[in-house]
């Protein structure tokens, strides 16, 4: 933990040197569909989603201090609001789903958060992770109400009222699905960038470098640990929601604590002390385990090694390391 | 319902002990050694991409991975041959079934999308299929499924599949059989513990053994429920659970690697003194993956499809040559897996042939699917038809009694003693209304008679 306590400045760019990089990125990620299969689209759509669900958590982690274990319960709640939306109400609306998965996630989360709150370092996240289980196990065990292991079905949604997936659901996926999680993605990006750049943002940095500081400050720890971790679990219950219709199905498995370990993975991987380093941590990490998937048995193996190389070699992840290599190379 | 004598009902059902087999003239059965006639057209001569997925590692995998096992045999004889249509090589990608259902799912896309494959194959559990029916059909992927044999899928998941097929027996059957082979062995059991894996399957069979015992069993009751989760290695505490309440019988549909690690901890307890058991699938595995320790005498399901050794001897020459040459190749005997990857390999292969036969060139997948649907094949459990309502592979169940012989350095089914029964008497017909939690439980609830005690 003590690497997440100690004193790090979250770098804060100028707005005007960000979109330099920014909307360059974003064209790109408008043009792909135009360049690339219908797979690579619908590949990314995921890595983007599960960005929005690391970029929630890392305003715990990275900008908060706190290192939940049980991030797979909020997205599971956003998922599994979409499926018995479907199934005991009916609706088909995106935006309905959206709207669901969130006031689910405020309620979940708002609970859940007061027990939370009260601890830091292990005993947070042993606290998180076992709520995590709890619901988990409500999931697998229910399953008149669950589907338990089978999971719950959820048909192509209407995007905005106008565009449904009738037909062909792959281009569905590959095209106007793909644009969709593009604009909440940006939308959640921008939000997030404003949070953290904000008073209540930089108070919550103030809370993870030193926390009887910013008590003496005046800063009311405990409360805004809560709203973090209320923001923090709502943004992962989002895209809990968005992933639900481009995998066609919700399982226990997104609850297990074990995906709660992937979400820590990807920040890790991305780098938790840059802004930007969980959404390419989420989006390197699901080309990572699609691949290693894909081609090897011992994929399990093959995340591990590189969990291990990545913990010891780059502590600061990819865009940490890319960040110095940059420096340097600008330094000659 | 009127009540009826329990046998006369069993005979009724052609539930059978040693039933033997009668060769149908003019049936394709599996095998490259009857001739084929050229090709009509011209035949491209790139690999023909099958996608693999089954478990390759995990507990799972000793039930699972035979079935890779029986498919790249009859990839290879295929391929021996030229290819399928003599020209097209059928090139094998593997993929690893226990990555978990979500990323079986982006996986499924990735091998269809990205890989281009021709025909996707594969899958174990019943908590995959039904959510990779569905992306199958998204994908206009043909896909035979081995197994994974849950009713869901085309009760409810793909009601009306186009591209998806399965071969191996429902998996209703598989409940029904271990619950008959009960009914015809011991009758008069009272009190029955259920284990059973707390997923789709278990649930299945535990339902349908209990409907069959309501109508065959009016006496017995369930004394105790276990449901460990899939995946599990210790369940000392499902055993004592069962064993305290008194059973004269447990009933556990436990398979792969979980099974062996139960049967090896249920010994250590003395379970299997205690009580009488009875399983759906303690069989299927890969034969090797038990040891003579297993108890004898005891119901071994083999998920209600096949044992290699029935039909036995030269009774059946399909069997024989098929264990001959999977043993000579992998150095082990095959399991139901193995025989359903390998059935399903060369139905394709004669589905793609008829459809040349008709269209001429290389058929396209419409034609493939047309030929299956319908088709009857004469693999190495028996024959395998292709029902062309709900494209669900039916062969006559089976299922029978562990027993130790020199022959083998693992338990086999005691070849005395097999036990057979008719698909049609054990399962829903075709146009029976969907229903919960399956049809054919609504089907035999409906339609059963009830036993006289």
């Amino acid at each position: 933990m003590s690497t997440v306590t100690t004193t790090v400045a979250l770098e804060h760019r100028s707005p005007v040197r960000t979109l330099g990089w920014a909307v360059p990125a974003l064209v790109i990620l408008l043009a792909l569909p135009f360049v690339v299969d219908q797979y690579q689209t619908i590949l990314l759509a995921y890595g983007l989603v599960m960005g929005i669900a690391a970029l929630g958590f890392n305003l715990l982690l990275g900008y908060t201090g706190l290192l939940s274990f049980g991030h797979s319960a909020y997205f599971g709640v956003g998922a599994y609001t979409v499926a018995l939306m479907v199934k005991y109400l009916g609706v088909t609306s995106m935006e309905l789903f959206l709207v669901g998965a969130i006031v689910a996630c405020v309620l979940v989360t708002a609970v859940f958060g007061i027990a939370c709150v009260r601890y830091t370092r292990i005993f947070f996240g042993i606290l998180t992770m076992a709520l995590s289980q709890v619901l988990w196990s409500l999931a697998f065990k229910f399953f008149w109400v669950t589907g338990g292991t089978d999971g719950l079905r959820v048909p192509t949604p209407t995007l905005l009222g106008l565009v449904t997936g009738k037909g062909d659901k792959i281009a569905f996926l590959a095209t106007a699905y793909y644009y969709y999680v593009l604009g909440v993605f940006v939308i959640c990006t921008l939000v997030m960038w404003v949070i953290v750049s904000s008073p209540f943002g930089r108070a919550l940095q103030a809370i993870r470098d030193n926390e009887v500081r910013a008590e003496f400050v005046g800063i009311q720890i405990r409360q805004y640990r809560w709203v973090a971790f209320l923001v923090s679990g709502v943004f992962t219950g989002l895209a809990g929601a968005l992933w639900v219709p481009l995998n066609g199905l919700t399982t226990p498995d997104i609850m297990h604590w074990t995906f709660s370990g992937e979400i820590v993975f990807m920040t890790v991987l991305g780098g938790f002390r840059s802004f930007t380093g969980p959404i390419i941590g989420a989006i390197v990490f699901n080309y990572l385990k699609t691949y290693a998937v894909g081609y090897t048995v011992y994929w399990q193996l093959l995340l591990g090694v590189v969990l291990v190389v990545l913990v010891l070699s780059l502590p600061t992840g990819i865009v940490g390391t890319a960040e110095r290599l940059w420096a340097r190379w600008r330094a000659r | 319902m009127a009540e009826v004598n329990r046998r006369d009902f069993l005979t009724g059902l052609g539930v059978s002990v040693g039933a033997s087999l009668a060769a149908l003239p003019g049936l394709p059965s599996v095998g490259v050694a009857h001739a084929q006639g050229t090709p009509k057209g011209n035949i491209p001569d790139h690999p023909y991409k099958i996608g693999h997925m089954t478990f390759f590692t995990g507990p799972a995998a000793v039930l699972g991975e035979p079935m890779f096992k029986g498919q790249q045999l009859a990839a290879e004889e295929i391929n021996a041959t030229g290819g399928l249509l003599g020209k097209r090589k059928i090139e094998l990608l593997k993929a690893d079934e226990n990555a978990g259902t979500d990323a079986n799912v982006k996986e499924l896309r990735r091998l269809k999308l990205s890989e281009k494959i021709d025909f996707f194959c594969g899958i174990t559990s019943s908590g995959n299929t039904p959510a990779l029916g569905p992306v199958a059909e998204d994908l206009k992927c043909l896909t035979m499924f081995v197994d994974g044999c849950t009713d869901f899928l085309f009760d409810k998941a793909v009601p009306n599949p186009h591209y998806v097929f399965r071969t191996t027996n429902i998996q209703s059957a598989d409940g029904i059989t271990t619950a008959l082979a009960i009914v015809q062995t011991w009758p008069k059991s009272k009190r029955i513990a259920h284990i059973h894996p707390d997923y789709s399957y278990g649930r299945n069979a535990f339902d349908h053994i209990k409907i069959v015992m309501k109508k065959m069993m009016p006496q017995a009751e369930v004394v105790s429920e276990g449901w460990p989760k899939l995946g599990t290695t210790d369940f000392s505490s499902h055993i004592t659970k069962a064993i305290s309440s008194k059973p004269d019988l447990v009933v556990s549909s436990v398979w792969g690697g979980d099974y062996v690690a139960m049967y090896k901890q249920a010994l250590r307890y003395g379970m299997f003194q205690k009580a009488k058991f009875a399983t759906t699938l303690a069989l299927g595995v890969a034969p090797h993956a038990l040891g003579k320790d297993h108890p004898e005498g005891v119901i071994a399901g083999v998920h209600s499809n096949y044992h290699f050794t029935y039909p036995g001897g030269d009774k059946w020459p399909l069997n024989k040559t098929f264990v001959e040459k999977y043993h000579a190749r992998f150095n082990e005997y095959p399991n139901f897996q193995a025989e359903g990857a390998y059935t399903t390999t060369y139905m394709l292969k004669t589905a793609i042939e008829k459809a040349n036969r008709l269209v001429g060139g290389w058929p396209d997948d419409d034609a493939i699917i047309a030929m299956l649907e319908g088709m009857m094949m004469a693999g190495p459990a028996g024959y395998v038809y292709i029902r062309p309502d709900n494209h669900q592979g039916y062969k006559d169940a089976m299922i029978g009694f562990s027993k130790n012989t020199d022959e083998y350095p693992f338990p086999i089914l005691d070849p005395a003693r097999i036990i057979t029964i008719p698909i049609r008497s054990i399962t829903a017909p075709p146009g029976w209304p969907k229903g919960e939690p399956t049809s054919t439980f609504t089907w035999i609830d409906k339609t059963w008679p009830t036993a006289k005690v």
